[in-house]
């Protein structure tokens, strides 16, 4: 008896009838793959955490440049009073060039709050409407500087502002050349400690000379590191004054 | 097959085809984006264009996984060659949905910046020298300009201007592609994330593609080749009537025997279109039809039928006591053979 024959097909002719059951099991197993797939990646993608844009926001505070514009809170509409602020600009800017005229000035600012836990960060408004000198300052405000020893940390070097809440996720791998990219356009760097250090886990990042840190960190933003330095409490913030030749990868 | 050059040859099967391909791709974005992400629990939305380019992104690698399958599945069951008709349209929208990925990536973490996009994107990460960290997006945008040549020179223009032998060694470019696509997902995305589930299929991806290609290759390597002059073939009632038997003269040449009725003819097993297996074909209207792309040649002379061009070498055969025997030294493209003739007893 003659072996029956294989269905045969042809693109520009009609589908064998023997095929188009197989064929519409195939489209249909391979469609379900797509919805299937898409759903368990999705569905299982880490939690970004807190750090989100909070609206606006405006403070009067004394600004402070070294190593990064940060504002130590008098008074303000959404923030406390001693609460430190990272600033920026828009973008991916820092605002050193608008600030280091004002550095120990009392200042008035404006602009989108950003908050992630205790890390709190301001982008200003453009011009006199988000940075001037403050009209009625309150001189009685006083910053304590506190030297805490020598540490060394485990952690991420992060960018302040999409750490805080400028991009969800604003860490991470992906997320390295977009830092570097901050870091380059002055944002300030954040350390992201694996442990609370004197119960915080961000601390603002400087050169062991407590002034602003170059490309060094570049190639270990992102990735999990470990260092050594000073840690010094400025306010309400922690700044790493770190030794940039004890960076490693930690394993 | 077509005397002119035209963007797409459309017909039914194709529609149908890109009907799904658009369905599947339409179902993995919205379903990422509107159901699973949701489903997530997240404190938090994520940043919509970080969304976009996760869902895109992942798609993508899904695509080129199953384009990759599409080749060696067919080897191993002929039933998937409907499918392998037109990947050259799954290949281009695959390249689309991997633009669109890296155009998301360009205007959310290289955008906003007082450097330019584009130098940003080459210039931002620099760490080459080290694993963790290391600039995936280089790796992201050599895949996606491999992929581009790919799709550009999908057509069958750029298969006759560069030669059959060339266009194919250039599509081989999709496995370093692929490769390049693994690391970059398993650099970055993946050596972040918690996310178990995404390293599961990825690994998975991966083995299935490079199972599938050993299972095809390791049945490819069982074809003996032959030794003498006049290799023996099979007996004629070995072969139906309008299908052929592959006969393997050495490790790349291959001659299709063709019955049709009581008419044999010995012709190469390589489709001068894409390198198709004619002998995996079948007499249609009278001609030799490869099973991937439908390119038609008549037995007794390799020529496609007029007004078409295409040409394949034909053999000389001989029937000696009821077997078939086949002259090792292929006739020029195009040459006419005497057919075998034999009655099969049970012409079927």
């Amino acid at each position: 008896m003659a072996k029956p024959q294989e269905p045969f097909f042809v693109g520009w002719g009609k589908v064998p009838k023997a095929l188009k059951t197989f064929l519409a099991l195939s489209t249909a197993s391979f469609v379900i793959s797509f919805a299937v797939a898409a759903f368990a990646i999705s569905a299982t993608q880490t939690d970004t955490g807190s750090g989100a844009f909070m609206g606006q926001a405006n403070a009067v505070g004394i600004m402070k440049v070294d190593p990064y514009p940060v504002l130590h809170v008098i008074e303000s509409d959404k923030f406390e009073k001693g609460d430190v602020v990272l600033l920026s600009g828009g973008g991916k800017r820092g605002v050193f060039n608008r600030a280091k005229n004002l550095d120990g000035e009392i200042v008035q600012l404006a602009g989108l709050r950003m908050e992630r836990g205790d890390l709190d960060g301001l982008q200003l408004r453009g011009g006199m409407r988000g940075l001037s000198v403050a009209e009625n300052p309150d001189p009685e405000f006083e910053i304590e500087v506190e030297p805490l020893g020598r540490w060394k940390l485990a952690g991420e070097i992060c960018d302040g502002k999409c750490l805080t809440g400028a991009m969800r996720p604003g860490n991470g791998l992906a997320h390295k050349a977009c830092a570097n990219l901050c870091l380059i356009g002055d944002v300030p760097p954040i350390f992201v400690s694996s442990g609370p250090v004197e119960g915080h886990e961000f601390l603002l990042m400087a050169g062991a000379d407590g002034k602003r840190l170059g490309d060094e960190i570049l190639d270990f933003t992102a990735t999990y590191v470990e260092i050594e330095g000073e840690i010094e409490r400025r306010g309400g913030m922690l700044v790493f004054k770190i030794d940039t030749d004890t960076i490693r990868l930690a394993k | 097959m077509s005397v002119k050059y035209i963007p797409v040859q459309w017909n039914a099967n194709k529609w149908k085809y890109d009907a799904a391909l658009i369905v599947a791709v339409v179902a993995y974005i919205l379903i990422y984006m509107e159901v699973g992400t949701p489903a997530a629990g997240l404190e938090r939305p994520l940043d919509n264009l970080i969304l976009r380019m996760r869902a895109f992104g992942t798609c993508a690698f899904w695509m080129l996984t199953f384009i990759l399958c599409i080749g060696p599945l067919a080897r191993l069951d002929k039933r998937f060659l409907p499918i392998l008709y037109n990947r050259r349209h799954f290949g281009v929208l695959t390249t689309a949905v991997a633009f669109s990925h890296a155009v998301f990536v360009v205007s959310w973490y290289f955008s906003f910046s007082p450097t330019d996009s584009y130098v940003a994107l080459l210039t931002s990460n620099l760490s080459f020298g080290q694993v963790l960290g290391f600039p995936i997006e280089a790796l992201g945008i050599l895949a996606l300009f491999l992929l581009a040549i790919l799709a550009a020179t999908s057509h069958d223009f750029w298969l006759a201007f560069l030669s059959a032998p060339v266009w194919k060694s250039l599509h081989l470019l999709i496995y370093p592609t692929y490769a390049l696509v693994v690391a970059h997902v398993a650099l970055g995305y993946l050596q972040n994330s918690e996310n178990q589930t995404f390293a599961f299929l990825l690994v998975g991806a991966g083995l299935t593609v490079a199972g599938l290609h050993f299972l095809a290759w390791d049945k490819e390597r069982r074809v003996v080749a032959a030794t003498t002059d006049w290799v023996e073939a099979c007996r004629p009632e070995d072969i139906q009537d309008k299908r052929a038997v592959i006969v393997a003269l050495s490790k790349e040449e291959r001659v299709a025997i063709f019955r049709s009725g009581n008419s044999f003819s010995a012709v190469s097993n390589t489709c001068a279109h894409q390198g198709g297996p004619l002998g995996e074909g079948k007499i249609v209207y009278g001609h030799v039809t490869c099973p991937w792309h439908g390119f038609s040649y008549k037995a007794c002379n390799g020529r496609s039928p007029a007004p078409f061009t295409e040409m394949i070498p034909t053999y000389n055969m001989k029937l000696d006591d009821g077997v078939l025997y086949i002259d090792r030294q292929a006739n020029q493209p195009g040459t006419d053979v005497e057919p075998v003739i034999y009655e099969v007893a049970d012409n079927g």
